[in-house]
């Protein structure tokens, strides 16, 4: 398992944002669904060691993060997207791209056909001379993406991915997805339940800090059967279902 | 984005067979057929690294830091330009007034730079950065350094040039210390680069019209030798200020 989670808690102040999770996650992609303040955003920035937990436990690559040598082991192997990504306004799209690879250490000689990779698969080839202040919202999220895999990462975290994004470019993004997974465990902060039921392998639902629903798209899209969950597809109204049973304590999904 | 490569959604996306389902079909064959027309290139569009960098590169053993090194800021020529216009105007007030206006001037114009040159408020990408291999606070040390460096460089060049380095060169650095770890911690706390800068500037006037008050000289602040060891050990409370606030917080544990 490339990440191991066991009753990780994280507080800021009186206000538990994550209470309490245990997820073991292996290759593949994984979606993490949930309302507004779930607690998603938090739980993926432990996982790319940005703030540490409160307390319990997390194994990342095999390997222990309180740990500064492990720590930085876990950040070279480390794709990460946050949520509100900022940017050089005088960089080009390459040398937006080259920064972050030389700071994740990568060799050196590797960077430059690194860098092309992830700029062609972002779709962004034609604008990698481009300073990064002429570019759209949509542009510079790929441009953020294509720093998060420029190092071919194990674990690759994406914070709302697809903010941005227009249809087509999500499609794509998608297929990139499907793609990473079959390599490294892909972790996608959401709340486009289409975008999880398109690429994502196993799906996670948050609630209030807490994971209340962890299973198949398949499977949460079956949590609506014999409910009147709302929703314009099956897979929303299963999302629907499972969020109104974890409110309402009724929920049948340990 | 790998374009040759889109594959069939899952079924089950929206309904095989409803809107969302026929909708995802209908762009996944869109992609394909840009794919196909334009097929993706792999060009490399590697910017060598200049003089400067590769030497940093080598001092630093890490070509990341030496990259962090010459996107600092406070290190671009557009700043190092207003750093010379600003202290060469000290210099030629110094020579027509003999007063010290380059040794009063020198530390305000490092305290900015440093400021500027890296942490929350100022680096746009400080979230990203915080999960990096080179640490961010590897790089607010080498950048911080590589500020102090130059802009003290600067201003003993400007001294000399004014004929005043001898008399007063360690009268200014010693403040110039202080004040640059003084606008570093308060950066660094507000996560502001302006707060930060606003504080420097603000403490240093006030210690100059200090002077002024009680003994009548406004070059105390940079004559006084028994401000040493004061400047010296605000300046030491000011990094640990700084390291607190850059350390990863443990939360509540």
């Amino acid at each position: 398992m490339n990440v191991e989670i066991t009753d990780l808690i994280r507080r800021f102040g009186r206000n538990q944002a994550v209470a309490g999770v245990d997820l073991d996650v292996g290759t593949g992609v994984f979606g993490v669904l949930g309302p507004n303040g779930a607690g998603k955003t938090s739980l993926l920035r432990m996982l790319a060691t940005v703030i540490p937990p409160s307390s319990g436990t997390l194994r990342l690559l095999g390997r222990d993060p309180r740990s500064y040598p492990q720590r930085r082991q876990i950040r070279r192997r480390l794709g990460y997207l946050p949520q509100n990504l900022g940017y050089y306004p005088g960089f080009t799209v390459a040398e937006f791209v080259e920064y972050f690879a030389l700071l994740k250490e990568m060799p050196p000689e590797r960077v430059p056909t690194a860098v092309a990779v992830a700029v062609e698969r972002t779709g962004l080839g034609d604008k990698a001379r481009a300073k990064l202040r002429t570019l759209s919202g949509g542009m510079l999220r790929r441009a953020g993406i294509a720093q998060a895999i420029v190092n071919e990462p194990e674990l690759l975290l994406l914070d709302e991915p697809t903010a941005g994004l227009d249809p087509e470019q999500r499609v794509a993004f998608r297929a990139l997805l499907r793609d990473l997974g079959q390599r490294a465990t892909v972790m996608v902060s959401t709340h486009l339940v289409e975008d999880v039921g398109a690429a994502c392998s196993q799906v996670a639902l948050m609630n209030q800090g807490k994971i209340v629903f962890c299973g198949t798209p398949d499977e949460l899209t079956a949590q609506a059967e014999g409910t009147d969950a709302e929703g314009d597809a099956p897979l929303e109204r299963g999302y629907s279902a499972v969020l109104a049973a974890a409110r309402t304590g009724t929920g049948a999904w340990s | 984005m790998n374009l040759g490569e889109v594959s069939r959604p899952r079924d089950g996306v929206g309904g095989a067979g409803g809107f969302e389902g026929r909708l995802e079909a209908e762009l996944v064959r869109v992609v394909t057929a840009r794919a196909a027309v334009s097929p993706a290139q792999t060009v490399t569009w590697a910017r060598p690294p200049g003089r400067v960098e590769r030497l940093a590169g080598r001092l630093l053993r890490s070509p990341g830091l030496a990259r962090a090194l010459v996107t600092t800021p406070s290190l671009l020529m557009p700043w190092l330009i207003a750093s010379v216009a600003v202290l060469g105007a000290g210099a030629v007030a110094t020579i027509s007034t003999g007063k010290p206006m380059v040794a009063l001037l020198a530390p305000a114009v490092a305290a900015a730079g440093i400021a500027y040159a890296y942490g929350p408020g100022i680096d746009p990408a400080w979230e990203l950065s915080r999960s990096l291999a080179v640490s961010d606070r590897m790089v607010l040390l080498v950048r911080a350094l590589a500020v102090f460096g130059l802009d003290a460089g600067l201003g003993l060049a400007a001294s000399a040039a004014s004929a005043r380095a001898v008399g007063i060169t360690f009268g200014w650095l010693v403040p110039m210390t202080a004040l640059c770890c003084l606008t570093l911690a308060v950066a660094t706390v507000a996560r502001s680069a302006n707060t930060g800068v606003g504080a420097g500037l603000t403490g240093w006037a006030l210690l100059i019209l200090g002077g002024q008050a009680s003994n009548g000289r406004f070059t105390a602040a940079i004559g006084d030798s028994g401000l040493v060891l004061p400047y010296l050990a605000f300046a030491a409370v000011c990094v640990a200020v700084a390291l607190y606030a850059t350390r990863i917080p443990k939360g509540t544990r």
